[in-house]
């Protein structure tokens, strides 16, 4: 047991290095975690309000327990999802188990190691959506320290069973396509598949639910119906739920105890299935996940004459950078499909209510309508910032590269050219991003062409204001020591600036737009003088002292 | 030709990895960068190549200073790092194809020069294939090939030589051979003593940051009036603090 707490510690500090890697940036650390805090308390706030309105309206009925059975089985759902994402990353893309396996450590002390690291993100994501629920419950049913005990308790227990869960379907797919040739794009395939059914779930509660507009008393019917619509759902997929609720609501009897037992018996189940699933499947889908396939073939000679046509050094740079980008799983994952998902996600709402047609024909005639003509450009424009800002390309140019930077600042390209190429592969994610929003929305929504031409004139600077401030803040601090290629995207905190950044621009410009009550032309101008003068700004600013940024780097 | 004039570089501002280095690499010749682990030989390369800045001290590669004429300068060398683990997700012929377009290396030219590499290094097969699914080896193979498609008139290697099969050591041997012998310069740092005895025209020895001999083998022998072996004199020089 020492040493799984031991590995776990590594395994964590690996992860956590961009937090703490230089020495004195404690209080940096603590800033970022205030700013993710300060991030999610709207959100919790909106849970708060909405779970007591629930509670007011079931309590009427004395239906109110539903509420956390419906709490634990959501955060289930959300735990099971996520738990897909965490396991792929700790389990597979983090590339640390071939350093691990030659050192006398047990096979099962690596596997329990790994889960307690996805355990812990997971308790981090539970928190945030099940503590708003449970507090606000208890202070409207008046818990006494029993109920708080006691939700504790199934609280600490509830991430087990849906993380379980998770990495069983994650080894699984894992073991039986680690064969044959094909391995890599199978594998990106398999989790775009994943992803595509999480997305198609989404869209199937909400048709579920659809009609209802998911507004508090239409789920209240629903709950006071019993075992149907949403919450039976969620709960015939997560059983254990029901039991961790009667815990609770039984907390001061010997039936909640029970209730409470059974809870931690499955989990305990759960984990027992864990460690004898995962010591038959783990270690033989994790093999070989580095290694590549090889023809060991001759090129032909027609091949080989257009494999080695002359291109200009930034071209060649560029390509470099997008070849690499679609080649590494883990960029792909990151930088490369968010920008192709983003925009779909958008759909899942649209194609799963019913009356989405009625609300959309109002929304076009919204459009066309006088004076609401340059807001909703504006909106269009936020909505392009912001899906830049979320697609961590640019902010992650430098940081990807590596402790290959410094072979290419030995290369006698002039660094404006290789700054130029490290701009291209974010900026044109984002403008295929928005093309296919555009495409989207066009589709539905009866647009008029003005507006879409001026929605792309301005969407183009804004999505180069944020890929430039992207670069320039990955030239400042990237983060180039990295072990494996997981860990330059997504143990790395700049993408959480970008986005910031991104969603800050996005809310001044609406602000902006509210207060002006500028017509669709005068506001398309406006923002395309406002983000050219910008992005030229920065250009230069790119230009004049990346070089010495680039120059400042050493290793 | 590379001249390193009272060259200091010390990391976090504590020990001197290298100690007002003077060091002047002639044309035509093989010039041993000899040196126990940590002496400084990687840091005094990184500079040379321009990936550090020195403290103090000025270097020139064919005369081109590399702080103030950086891309004229970066144009006279090819350097292959002591590690090769680096553009693992090109090909080995997109690489190629980069740092010919990086060198601007004419079409025919670099095609001869792939062609007549690979032939040498007998990777004519695994071109196509990902430098991932390479060995250490014939990753380092490909590196030593992205620099001599352009033929630099400076070619500087960092531990070249460890993890080479002796055939592909012989065959690199050969080349730096070839290379000093049209003129051009060759600048290599190794830990291996019986590589350089029989390879170079001149070493230097470093230690803790500092030159403590530069010169021909046989004026080393002169110098210290013994006929002891390379290695015998190198762990007399090295004994010491
Ligand atoms: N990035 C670095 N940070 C701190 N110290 C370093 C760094 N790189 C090298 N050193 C130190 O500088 C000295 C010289 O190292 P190096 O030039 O790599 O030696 P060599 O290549 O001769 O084995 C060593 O003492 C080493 O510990
Ligand atoms: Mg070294």
């Amino acid at each position: 047991m020492n040493k799984v707490l031991l590995l776990t510690k590594i395994m964590l500090k690996n992860a956590g290095s961009s937090l703490g890697s230089k020495k004195g940036s404690g209080w940096k650390t603590l800033l970022i975690l205030l700013a993710i805090g300060v991030g999610l308390i709207p959100l919790m706030a909106a849970l708060v309000v909405f779970v007591a309105g629930l509670y007011d309206g079931l309590a009427q009925i004395g239906q109110e327990g539903a509420l956390l059975g419906l709490g634990i089985a959501g955060t289930s759902l959300a735990i099971f999802l996520l738990g897909i994402v965490y396991v792929l990353s700790v389990f597979y893309f983090s590339q640390d188990v071939e350093h691990f396996l030659p050192m006398p450590i047990a096979p099962g002390e690596i596997l329990g190691a790994k889960f307690l690291v996805a355990l812990l993100y997971e308790y981090l994501t539970a928190l945030t959506m099940i503590a708003p629920i449970f507090i606000t419950y208890g202070v409207k049913s008046g818990g006494g320290f029993l109920y708080y005990l006691f939700a504790l308790l199934v609280f600490v227990a509830l991430p087990v069973i849906p993380l379980t869960l998770a990495i069983l379907l994650v080894m699984v797919f894992m073991r039986y396509t680690n064969i044959g040739k094909y391995k890599d794009r199978f594998r990106l395939l398999g989790g775009l598949i994943a992803i595509a059914g999480g997305l198609g779930f989404q869209a199937f509660v909400q048709r579920q639910t659809s009609g209802t507009d998911s507004s508090v008393e239409q789920l209240q019917q629903m709950i006071a119906a019993g075992e149907q619509g949403l919450l039976g759902i969620v709960t015939k997929l997560f059983p254990a739920s029901k039991l961790g609720a009667l815990a609770i609501l039984e907390s001061s009897t010997w039936s909640g105890f029970a209730n409470l037992l059974g809870f931690f018996a499955i989990a305990v189940a759960g984990l027992l299935l864990f460690l004898w699933v995962g010591n038959r499947l783990y270690f033989s889908g994790v093999m070989g996940i580095s290694e590549s396939r090889a023809k060991r073939k001759k090129i032909d000679e027609a091949a080989f004459q257009k494999g080695i046509r002359p291109r200009s050094m930034w071209l060649a740079y560029a390509d470099k950078e997008w070849k690499v980008l679609w080649r590494t799983p883990a960029f792909f994952m990151n930088c490369a499909l968010s920008s192709i998902f983003f925009p779909l996600f958008g759909l899942v709402p649209l194609l799963s209510r019913q009356d989405s047609a009625e609300l959309l024909a109002s929304l076009s005639g919204w459009l066309q309508g006088g004076h609401m003509g340059g807001i909703s450009l504006v909106v269009a424009f936020s909505a392009f910032v912001v899906m830049a800002s979320t697609n961590s390309t640019s902010i992650t140019a430098i940081t990807r590269e590596g402790q290959g930077i410094f072979l290419s600042k030995t290369l006698p390209i002039p660094a404006g050219q290789l700054l130029v190429a490290k701009l291209i592969p974010g900026t044109l994610l984002s403008v295929i991003s928005m093309a296919l929003l555009v495409a989207e929305a066009a589709w539905f929504i009866q647009l008029p062409s003005l507006f879409i031409i001026l929605a792309v004139v301005v969407g183009i600077p804004g999505i180069l204001f944020v890929n430039l401030l992207g670069l320039i803040l990955d030239l400042q601090m990237p983060k180039l020591e990295w072990g494996s290629e997981q860990e330059a995207v997504k143990q790395n905190l700049n993408p959480l600036f970008s986005m910031l950044m991104g969603m800050v621009t996005a809310a001044l410009c609406i602000v902006l737009a509210f207060s002006l009550e500028a017509s669709l032309l005068q506001m398309g101008v406006g923002l395309f003088v406002l983000f050219v003068l910008a992005d030229l700004f920065l250009f230069r600013l790119l230009l004049r002292k990346g070089p010495s940024w680039l120059e400042k780097m050493e290793g | 030709m590379i001249q390193l004039r009272g060259v200091t570089k010390s990391y976090n501002g504590t020990i001197k990895a290298v100690d007002q280095l003077n060091l002047d690499v002639p044309k035509g010749e093989i010039f041993g960068f000899l040196g126990p682990n940590g002496a400084g030989k990687t840091t005094t390369i990184k500079m040379v190549t321009g990936i550090i800045r020195p403290d103090a001290g000025e270097i020139t590669i064919n005369g081109k200073n590399i702080a103030t004429d950086t891309l004229e300068a970066k144009r006279q060398f090819g350097y292959v790092p002591d590690s090769p683990d680096l553009f693992l997700r090109l090909k080995g012929l997109e690489y190629l194809r980069f740092m010919a377009d990086i060198y601007e290396v004419p079409q025919q030219l670099r095609k001869e020069r792939i062609q007549q590499l690979a032939k040498r290094f007998d990777m004519s097969d695994a071109l196509g294939d990902t430098i991932q699914s390479y060995s250490h080896g014939m990753r380092q193979k490909i590196m030593i090939m992205g620099v001599l498609v352009h033929h630099p008139e400076v070619w500087i290697l960092d531990e070249p030589l460890t993890g080479l099969d002796p055939k592909s050591s012989f065959t690199l041997k050969e080349m730096m051979r070839e290379h000093a012998d049209s003129g051009r310069t060759v600048f290599f740092s190794t830990h291996v003593l019986e590589v350089a005895e029989k390879l170079c025209d001149r070493v230097a020895i470093i230690n803790k940051g500092k030159i403590l001999f530069c010169g021909t083998f046989p004026e080393m022998q002169q110098h210290f009036q013994s006929n002891h072996s390379l290695e015998s004199l190198f762990l007399e020089l090295t004994k010491h603090e």
